[in-house]
């Protein structure tokens, strides 16, 4: 047990141990451990903001004037078009592992997009109902890894 | 002066030690024990270290529930306190308050979720009554924290009747998972 040394008395030799008191640390340990479980935040929760393309709500600004993308997206597969070109599509497959969409192949075409058309920001992603919301949250990360931070979520007809 | 057992003794200063100061090998037993705080303290520095590593000044926003697991994103932004819609794969919440149910929703011919689009309302009206003498303007920032497996049936409506009710800025809470390397990291 940690003990005070009371120093030596009048005509004795200096005692050979040194006794360091633990009790005050252990204390402070204690209170501080106390206070940052309390307030320990254990998941990382973040957001992803959209925008909803085309649907009723309150006006929002004027948009910048830029080059449409558009990515209609199906259970199967991806579209991709880009202004006024044809549409490229990509097939989805999906990771026997993890259980999520494949998206290296639109992935790099929208980091080209990004890179021909660098003010370019906004992608609108026309999603067909059949399509899992893990799947358009996995799309929407994808385009806002590959630069285009402005999204748009619209719903397909029919 | 005392007679003692023949043995090994040791001097007056080595007997006030700790160490050598507990009698002769064989001798009687101490009533003390000591405990060995040394442990202890390592634990709980360890334990420190790995608490305020983890520290988050924001705490948490969003009260994560059994029935609605995330889909998870790497390229998030920090989750902003505000209205959150929770949909679980049977259930409909404002806050806390149950609003409808999925199945119910997915019947329905209209976009339009009527419960839904009330209640928002009504959260905006008590937020504008409550802001108007400090000039806060409403946002329209609401949280959306959804089980991943849901369709986009359901989530479609969901956005509709927030956007009709006036919130238009539409945030997804995800998971947070780390970018890859070479990859910007979130920003807050």
């Amino acid at each position: 047990m940690a003990s005070m040394d009371v120093g030596p008395q009048k005509g004795s030799k200096k005692p050979l141990d040194v006794n360091i008191n633990v009790i005050p640390i252990i204390d402070l340990m204690a209170v501080i451990i106390s206070f940052l479980l309390l307030t320990a935040v254990w998941t990382q929760v973040g957001r992803l903001q959209v925008a909803q393309a085309g649907g009723a709500g309150e006006p929002s600004e004027e948009a910048v004037k830029t080059t449409p993308v558009t990515l209609r997206l199906t259970e199967k597969e991806a579209s991709l078009s880009v202004g006024a070109v044809a549409p490229e599509v990509f097939p989805l497959s999906r990771n026997p592992d993890s259980k999520l969409l494949d998206l290296t192949g639109l992935t790099g075409r929208l980091r080209e997009v990004k890179t021909q058309l660098p003010e370019q920001d906004t992608i609108t992603i026309q999603t067909e109902d059949t399509v899992r919301y893990e799947d358009l949250v996995h799309v929407i990360d994808a385009s806002r890894g590959a630069g285009l931070k402005s999204v748009s979520v619209q719903a397909t007809a029919g | 002066m005392a007679i003692k057992v023949p043995g090994k003794r040791y001097g007056k200063r080595l007997r006030k030690s700790k160490v050598f100061g507990g009698g002769p090998p064989g001798g009687k037993g101490a009533n003390n024990v000591d405990l060995n705080m040394t442990p202890l303290v390592d634990m709980f520095v360890i334990m420190v270290l790995f608490l305020i590593a983890n520290f988050s000044a924001t705490g948490e926003i969003i009260n994560q529930s059994q029935d609605i697991e995330l889909p998870e994103a790497k390229h998030v932004e920090g989750l902003q306190l505000t209205t959150v819609i929770r949909v679980s794969m049977t259930d409909i919440y404002v806050e806390t308050d149950p609003i409808a149910k999925v199945s119910d929703v997915l019947g329905e011919e209209y976009l339009n979720i009527p419960a839904l689009e009330e209640k928002l309302r009504t959260v905006k009206a008590d937020y504008e009554k409550l802001h108007a003498s400090t000039g806060k303007e409403f946002t329209g920032d609401i949280n959306i924290q959804a089980h991943k497996d849901l369709s986009f049936n359901v989530m479609k409506r969901i956005m509709y009747s927030a956007a009709v009710a006036g919130y238009g800025n539409i945030n997804f809470a995800v998971n947070g998972t780390p970018p890859e390397e070479g990859v910007a990291a979130a920003t807050p």
